[in-house]
């Protein structure tokens, strides 16, 4: 049985499972895409992504395009994993009220 | 959102989860092209074919299919420079061009083996040509693709038993229902959702 508190923290908050979301119905997505669809400022979303990857949620790899840097991010297996239960822990503490 | 450690109620979390995918349905991007490109260009190539068949009899009409070689090149380049620009990459886009490359390989193994035998090339290419267009349909939601691939089928039937003459002229004829009119649709559909 599920309690509110077992869901993952990581992931439980606004702007980390939005950007969670996104990739996990994606193969890459940049970060101006992310930024755009979450309304976040560049500097939050920095700091979120960041949170992610050092938890080995997501990979991130940065190139240049046409002389501009371009951020690119994918879910790992371990971030599906991750989300996958999140979803389950969260439809299982929905089911129990 | 400003706060990425805003913590949220379970039902705002399900709302969050199904906006955010909503938000990455499979990108249709400027797909038209192809078809409008590939619908000219076979057009052109089988009308080329029939007025050289008809009324010059060159035996060796069909070489003018020989342009749809620098034809793959173009398509290729135009998806690989607009596959780099694009913002995000679903996996329905991979099926989706790793079904018309399939069927790109399929296509010119079929011309290695017909050789020779290039009047039976027509059924069987417009079958197989069914067969992305079809599925393309689907993996994008658009309908007129459907119907467009099952008009392929319909008129590898009519090609295959309908005598030289007819035969000659359903390619072109198929290239309007099965690419190009679901092609300037699909083209119309885009420019309308950018607006």
């Amino acid at each position: 049985m599920k309690r509110y508190k077992d869901l993952d923290p990581l992931l439980h908050s606004q702007l980390r499972l939005a950007v969670m979301s996104i990739l996990i119905s994606v193969e890459t997505a940049d970060f101006t895409f992310i930024r755009e669809q979450t309304g976040a400022t560049a500097g939050n979303l920095s700091i979120q992504i960041g949170k992610l990857k050092e938890a080995g949620y997501i990979e991130v790899t940065k190139k240049f395009r046409d002389n501009y840097p371009q951020t690119k991010c994918r879910i790992t297996e371990l971030g599906r994993e991750r989300f996958n239960e999140y979803v389950s822990a969260l439809k299982d503490y929905l089911n129990q009220r | 959102m400003e706060n990425g450690e805003k913590i949220m109620t379970g039902e705002e979390s399900f709302r969050l989860i199904t906006e955010m995918i909503n938000r990455t349905k499979v990108n249709i991007r400027n797909s038209s092209f192809h078809y409008l490109f590939w619908g000219w260009l076979i057009l052109a190539c089988s009308l080329a074919e029939y007025i050289l068949w008809k009324f010059i009899g060159a035996g060796s009409h069909w070489y003018v299919w020989f342009l749809s070689i620098p034809g793959v090149f173009v398509s290729m380049i135009y998806g690989y420079r607009t596959g780099k620009k694009e913002r995000f990459h679903t996996y329905a886009d991979n099926i989706y061009v790793w079904t018309w490359m399939a069927f790109l390989i399929a296509a010119a193994v079929l011309f290695i083996i017909s050789s020779g035998r290039m009047q039976f090339v027509a059924p069987l290419i417009l079958t197989l040509a069914a067969v992305p267009t079809f599925l393309s349909g689907f993996i994008i939601k658009f309908r007129p693709l459907i119907f467009g691939g099952i008009t392929f089928w319909i008129f590898a039937l009519i090609a295959r038993f309908a005598g030289n003459e007819i035969s000659a002229l359903t390619v072109p004829v198929a290239m309007l229902t099965g690419y190009l009119l679901p092609g300037y649709m699909l083209k119309r559909k885009v420019d309308h959702e950018k607006v």
